[in-house]
């Protein structure tokens, strides 16, 4: 594929970024609306002499993804929400074998089967855990294919970097629209060897990649050493884009999807003289709580919109601290919301602010 | 016990019409007959799939049983609780002595890949249930990709036909044996283009005395690429060629061939009607369609030799 623009879905664009990435292990399994994507990589990987597994099991897949990670290759899974939840085992062992895997989430409606629109129910799950255990992953949130793309090929460079699984987080549109998308190389970084990788022991001293330490205080100094790691990740990766939020009468806050429709409210807004700016955090976790706190900070009322019951509002709030009025738009069991609506809510929060 | 298909046509179909399933889509007729061959009330469980997402479109039910549905993986433990909680419910006086059929639904990726846990357990716990498959041989509800019971040089979206690869490398899981490998109470191999076949296995497998296994081949003209009114011709010529024999496994272990074709087809002509093996036309494929036949006369070879040791084994003991 040349390197000119094409029109293409965002889950095919993330599948050529990752193989451009060098992406050379992706262990899929099939669920709606991110199929596009397993189809791509069954294609595309034997083509740059790759590997395409279809797994039985969403916890077969992220196993391999284990399995392939812990021998140092760029390995790759992608599902939708309730494939994620499959997942969490695995990725909760990733998480404490500090093992680089790039996880893709087209989120879907839910809880349970849910349906097959797009939604963004599994903030929680990806910022906030979602296996067990105390650990963070890196969550990268695009809101369009272009995005999608550009988020699955830094991912890898991040999971290699830190040592850890980085999340793409998606939702059904953002992966079922086409546009114009280019391939761009990731900025790239000077990354560590990967000394700890199961290379086979043959003249050198033997390595372990685990994640059991059984020991008394063992895994207390692990935890120690992952949290430092999260503090330096929160200090430096942390990603937002703002959209003229100085001077705004309000800012709205609101990733992927979500912000897309925010950018038509804030057109339509200045039709009746309301100015609506856009805090868009592109990485959730870290979730960009400087940026919050300082616009909170000169009192600008946020509205936080999400394609869910509220879930990132908390973050938002919790950066608030009190310091200015935030209000919420959302909408559950998927679906993106309307922009009649947000604009009420900009309104009576204006009003009240 | 023979199918009486006068007395059947006057039963109500206890999965009614307007379901959202595709035109010539051979899942509801494997539904339909398994539910109107069932002679006690039936409790019925269904996994993720083409069967659940177009009889259950909320609010609406094509389903005039009672009906659970909880993930994908899962239909066989579901069900496993369901039928749990009736016999203690039973033993406990709390609901009417009577029988109940309890029969769980899977495709074939929901029973063959991620679902075999489950099934596996259930067999294994000897719940007084029976799961059928209705095996289209791939994921067809998420958009046809492989699955353990796609046959080899099959093509789908995620084993794909061109110059370097020729559809599926694999041959397909043999489900059923590994079914029989739990010692059950019955299995059996069936096809909707044979109703009294089918039937009278559902009929035996729900009063059999432990669990029960039904694998049915339900062509998928999507994912087969052939005509939407060919299913049923295509499933018959499945059993004509041997590719997919129809019998029926009893404990501790007799097996009986329920059709014998008259003269066994080669398998090549059940794979020209289907486009998912049209690579195979190819003269760089045409082995793939001799090591389909190979595995083809293999189990049949195998599934004669399992008959002939059961008569020998019933004539010593007669």
């Amino acid at each position: 594929m040349s390197s000119s623009r094409i029109l293409t879905s965002g889950n095919e664009a993330a599948g050529e970024a990752a193989a451009r990435a060098g992406c050379r292990l992706y262990f899929g399994y099939p669920i709606t609306p991110q199929n596009e994507l397993t189809a791509y990589m069954a294609k595309r990987m034997p083509e740059v002499g790759g590997v395409f597994i279809q797994a039985e099991s969403e916890l077969a897949a992220i196993s391999m993804c284990y399995g392939a990670a812990a021998t140092g290759g760029r390995v790759m899974t992608s599902s939708s929400s309730p494939g994620i939840s499959l997942k969490m085992e695995g990725i909760s062992y990733a998480a404490g074998a500090e093992l680089p895997v790039v996880i893709i989430n087209v989120m879907r409606g839910g809880p349970g089967l849910g349906n097959i629109e797009p939604a963004q129910g599994d903030y929680f799950q990806a910022t906030k855990g979602g296996g067990h255990g105390d650990y963070r992953l890196i969550v990268l949130a695009p809101w369009g294919p272009q995005e999608f793309a550009d988020m699955t090929g830094e991912a890898f460079e991040l999971a290699d970097f830190y040592r850890i699984p980085v999340m793409v987080l998606a939702d059904g549109l953002v992966g079922q629209m086409m546009e114009p998308v280019v391939f761009r190389d990731p900025p790239r970084r000077e990354l560590p060897p990967k000394d700890w990788a199961l290379t086979g022991a043959e003249g050198r001293a033997a390595r372990r990649v685990v994640s059991f330490y059984i020991g008394a205080g063992v895994l207390a100094e692990h935890c120690r050493k992952l949290r430092a790691k999260y503090d330096r990740i929160e200090s430096c990766e942390t990603r937002w884009a703002e959209t003229d939020v100085t001077g705004a009468d309000l800012a709205l806050v609101a990733y992927g999807t979500s912000a897309r429709v925010c950018m038509e409210a804030a057109r339509l807004a200045r039709q009746e003289g309301m100015k609506l700016g856009l805090i868009r955090p592109q990485t959730l976790w870290p979730f960009p709580k400087a940026v919050v706190r300082r616009r909170a900070e000169e009192g600008m009322p946020m509205l936080v919109v999400e394609m869910s019951q509220g879930q990132m509002v908390e973050d938002v709030r919790l950066a608030v601290e009190g310091r200015a009025p935030v209000g919420f738009v959302g909408r559950g069991g998927g679906g993106a919301p309307a922009i009649a609506e947000i604009l009420a809510a900009a309104r009576a929060l204006r009003k009240k602010a | 016990m023979a199918i009486n298909l006068k007395k059947l046509s006057a039963k109500q179909d206890l999965l009614a019409g307007g379901h959202a399933a595709c035109a010539g889509c051979t899942g509801p007729t494997v539904i339909r007959q398994a539910l109107l061959a069932a002679e006690t009330p039936v409790v019925c469980g269904c996994a993720t799939g083409c069967m659940e997402v177009t009889t259950t479109l909320y609010p609406f039910t094509s389903w005039r049983t009672p009906f659970i549905h909880s993930a994908f993986e899962n239909s066989a433990a579901t069900m496993s609780g369901v039928e749990t909680a009736f016999r203690a419910l039973r033993r406990k006086g709390r609901v009417p002595d009577r029988e109940i059929g309890f029969i769980a639904f899977g495709g074939d990726g929901g029973t063959y890949d991620i679902g075999l846990q489950s099934l596996s357990g259930m067999l294994e716990r000897g719940h007084k249930m029976l799961y059928i498959c209705y095996d289209n041989e791939a994921y067809m509800n998420t958009g046809i990709q492989r699955s353990s019971a796609t046959p080899k040089g099959a093509e789908t979206t995620t084993a794909q036909a061109g110059s370097v690869k020729a559809g599926k490398d694999q041959n397909r899981k043999d489900l059923t044996a590994i079914v029989i490998a739990h010692n059950p109470a019955y299995v059996a191999q069936a096809v909707p283009s044979l109703p009294n076949d089918f039937m009278t296995k559902v009929q035996e497998a729900l009063k059999a005395d432990g669990p029960s296994f039904i694998n049915v081949l339900a062509p998928c003209h999507r994912g087969w690429r052939c005509k939407p009114d060919t299913g049923i011709e295509i499933a018959q010529l499945a059993v004509e060629t041997c590719f997919w024999p129809l019998f029926k496994w009893e404990r501790p272990g007799r097996l009986t061939i329920t059709y014998k074709p008259k003269e066994k087809r080669p398998v090549a002509e059940w794979i020209k009607l289907q486009g998912r093996f049209k690579h195979l036309e190819e003269p760089r494929n045409r082995h793939i369609i001799d090591e389909l036949q190979a595995e083809v006369d293999r189990k049949w070879n195998e599934l004669l030799a399992m008959e002939a040791a059961t008569q020998a084994a019933q004539s010593k003991a007669g």
